[in-house]
Parts: C-alpha cells; structure tokens; sequence
C-alpha cells in the first residue's frame, strides 16, 4: 500500500500525508489495528525532514485517526475521528465547494463530481 | 597435510581477489552503462539516438577508464609477483579498492554532471509498511557470529600464550564487527520510489537492500571463521594435532562465503528481471529533494543512496582497515 504524493500539490507535506492517510483509511486500505511505518522510515523513503512526518502523525493523533504506543509506532485506532461538531465537520466540504465554483463549475456538475467521488469510496469500501 | 603458510594464504587470497575482479569486469562492469537500456547512461537519462552520437565516445571513456583501472591493478600485481614479495599483496587488494571505489564514483558523478545535472521532478510514493530489522538480519546467526568472535578473544587471551601477534585477530573483529552497522542501515536508509509502478520500485529495492546484506554476511562469516579456527588452533591443542586444520577452517568459511554468493546471484537475477524497464534511482528528483546519487552494486545500479550515514560508516570502516594495513606493513619488513 502505498502513500502518493504529487508534484504540484499547493499544501504543505506534512498534510499531504495527513490526508492521504486519511484517505486510505476512508477506502478500508488501512484498516483499524494496522501499524504505520516509523516517522524515520517514512522521513527517510520520502527523502524529507523527520519532524514533518512527525507533525503529520501527531495531527492523526490529535484527530483520533492513530493511536501512538511507546514501541508498537503509530497504530490506526479507527474509523472514526474524535467527536467533532457539524461545523468543524462541514468546514472542508465548504471550503472544497468554494474551489469548485471559484473553478467556474455549475452546481449541477458540482454535485455529479461529488457523488462520483462518494461513490468511489464507498465502492472500495464495499458500502452502499 | 600441512599447516598452510602465510605465503600459501595470501597466494589463495590474492587468486580470489583476481578472480572476483575479472568476472566483475567482464560479466557487469563493461555494459553497466547500458544496464538500464538505450534510454540511459549509468541511470542518467539521455536523449534517443544518444548512442549512434555522443554516446558512443561516453562509453568508450568509461571502458578506457575500465580498462586503465584494471592494468594498473595487474602491473602492481605483476610486480609483487616478480619481486616475490606476497607480503604487499594486503596493500594491493586495499589500495585496489582504494582506487576502484573513488574513480568509478567519480565517472558517475562526472555523468551526473555532465548529462542529469537536472532530472525530472517526478511524483513520490511511500510504502505504508513497516521494515523491521528481523525480517532482513537474522538475530540468532549476529548473535552466534558475535558469540564465536568474543569466544575467538577469550580463547587467545586466556590461552593463547604470550606471543601473539594481536593485529591480525584485531583487524578482522573490525571488519567482521564493523559490518552489523552497514546492515543495519541498509534497512533503515532507503530514498524515493517514484509513483508510476511504485510496487515493483519497491520490490526492486528490497531486493537490491537484501543483496548488500547478504554480501555482508558473506564477508562476515568469512572473518569470523577465520578468526575463530585460528584461536582454536593457537589456544587448543587437540586442534593443533589435527592435520591440515588451517585448511579445513578455511575450506568451511569458503562454504560459508559459497552459499551466500550463491543467494546473493540469485537475488541478482531477480533484481536484473524486476529492475528491467524501470527508473534507475537517481534518474529522477523528487518534489521535496534533489536526485539521490546512487551506488553501483555490480550489475545493479542500487536502490541504497550514498547518504550520509553510508559514508560516514564507510570512512570510519574503511578507514579502520586501510589503518590496520598500514600499521601491519610498517611492523613487517618491506
């Protein structure tokens, strides 16, 4: 399983990797009890700084998503983030349909994108 | 049978070292540029049709390098052989290596500058697996090697008598010891796989990661042997009685060092087989860093980058032999 990250992505590293964790926990890649490699080996395969990593895995942590063990590493705890509340939650998809409509796209094609993408997701996750 | 004597090792020594160093030569080390095929020169990426143009004076540099490489190692050999004088044959296998190493690093860092200075940035991906040092070193075989060395000391030192020339037992504790750390960070160190095809990139470096280790072993196990036979026979009698017994410690660890080169070629089969078709590692840069400069390992051009920790280990290894060497001449008559 593998963690891309492109070359002209405008956000910082350290959230690249956040989300892309993220999103393979959402696609059922990286189900809950499995162990993500050390900040130094992900550092070092990434050939970046050590406490870039190390920012990315403290905010999984700090949302809930991993689980820190003193020897075990960083383990994916669950599926479900700290409770959060609706606007916290919502904060993201605003933020992601303020870029689609600055993009110029209609609603109606705004609305296909995102069940395309939903659709997706649950497809690999196998949920309806 | 008789014991072996210090001219019969160093004649066997330096036959291996010779025969190690023509069949790199003429298996791997002649087409290495092309080992990555047309659209490459040892890993840099040149344009199509390189090779009906510049290329071919590229590649007739790096053989007359080759070959410049090889006579002056032949004529120094020549003349220890002529002047009889086997003692000097440690200084040739080191200074051997001592010239090989830099020249060869040095044509590819002249490539890399002449023809990759800079590579394409390209996307980067990460294998979300763990590697663990167990599942690449084996604990119980590093324990029992360090195991048979401490038992090599306490033999010589308890029993050993008073004469003994320590800087022999000394020098291959440090190239026996020295090794661990060079596996260990062969697992921990690694550099970027791109994101097209990363599975096989990551299978490839794995392999190439497994290859060094092993060959590490080989030269491990080699000295720890030695060391070990030649402590049993300086320290325990029955052992002395025993005919031909330097022979046989040194026929066990070439049956040690056989078997690992026999998995280190497999494993190189399986490199060149997974290595086809995909980017050499430093042929490419990723968003967040400059190209990784590569060491060349045999016919493959490795997955292991020349990082820092890889050079310091080197220096203080290297230089740690290169030391025993020197000081071992100066004690002997030249």
């Amino acid at each position: 399983m593998f963690l891309t990250l492109q070359t002209n992505d405008k956000r910082p590293i350290y959230q690249q990797i956040t989300d892309g964790v993220k999103a393979l926990i959402a696609r059922g890649n990286l189900r809950e009890g499995m162990t993500l490699p050390s900040v130094r080996q992900v550092a070092g395969d990434l050939g970046i700084n050590l406490n870039t990593v190390a920012i990315a895995y403290r905010q999984l942590q700090e949302e809930g998503f991993v689980t820190v063990r003193h020897g075990a590493g960083a383990v994916i705890s669950s599926r479900s983030p700290r409770p959060i509340d609706e606007a916290e939650l919502y904060k993201p998809l605003r933020t992601a349909l303020t870029q689609l409509i600055l993009a110029g796209l209609n609603t109606r094609q705004i609305v296909g994108a995102v069940r395309e993408e939903l659709a997706l997701l649950q497809q690999k996750e196998g949920i309806q | 049978m008789s014991a072996p004597t210090q001219f019969e090792i160093s004649v066997v020594s330096t036959g291996l070292v010779v025969l190690v160093l023509g069949y790199n030569l003429v298996k791997f080390a002649w087409n290495q540029p092309l080992q990555n095929g047309p659209g490459f020169f040892l890993g840099v990426e040149v344009p199509s049709g390189f090779y009906d143009g510049p290329g071919k004076s590229w590649l007739r540099n790096y053989r007359a390098v080759l070959v410049a490489l090889h006579l002056i190692l032949a004529a120094a050999l020549a003349t220890i052989i002529a002047l009889w004088r086997w003692n000097l044959t440690p200084l040739w296998a080191g200074g051997a290596a001592l010239l090989y190493v830099p020249t060869m690093i040095g044509f590819a860092a002249w490539t890399r500058h002449k023809l990759g200075a800079n590579p394409p940035v390209r996307p980067v991906a990460v294998a979300l697996e763990s590697r663990h040092l167990r599942d690449y070193i084996s604990w119980p075989l590093e324990t029992l090697s360090v195991a048979l060395i401490g038992c090599s000391w306490w033999l010589l030192l308890s029993h050993g008598g008073k004469r003994i020339g320590w800087l022999d037992p000394l020098g291959m504790t440090w190239c026996a010891l020295g090794l661990l750390p060079a596996k260990i960070l062969a697992v921990r160190c690694s550099f970027p796989i791109p994101a097209e095809r990363a599975e096989e990139h990551y299978q490839y470096q794995d392999v190439c990661r497994r290859i060094w280790i092993r060959a590490w072993s080989a030269v491990g196990w080699f000295l720890t042997i030695i060391l070990f036979g030649g402590a049993l026979r300086r320290a325990w009698s029955p052992a002395r009685r025993v005919p031909g017994f330097q022979w046989l410690i040194i026929g066990i660890a070439l049956v040690f060092v056989i078997y690992y080169m026999i998995l280190v070629r497999r494993a190189m089969r399986l490199a060149s087989t997974l290595g086809r078709n995909l980017l050499p590692p430093g042929s490419w840069a990723t968003p967040f860093s400059r190209a990784p400069f590569p060491w060349t390992c045999a016919s493959q051009t490795s997955w292991t980058e020349m990082g820092l920790p890889y050079l310091i280990w080197f220096a203080i290894w290297f230089g740690g032999i290169l030391v025993f060497i020197v000081y071992s001449l100066s004690k002997s008559r030249l």
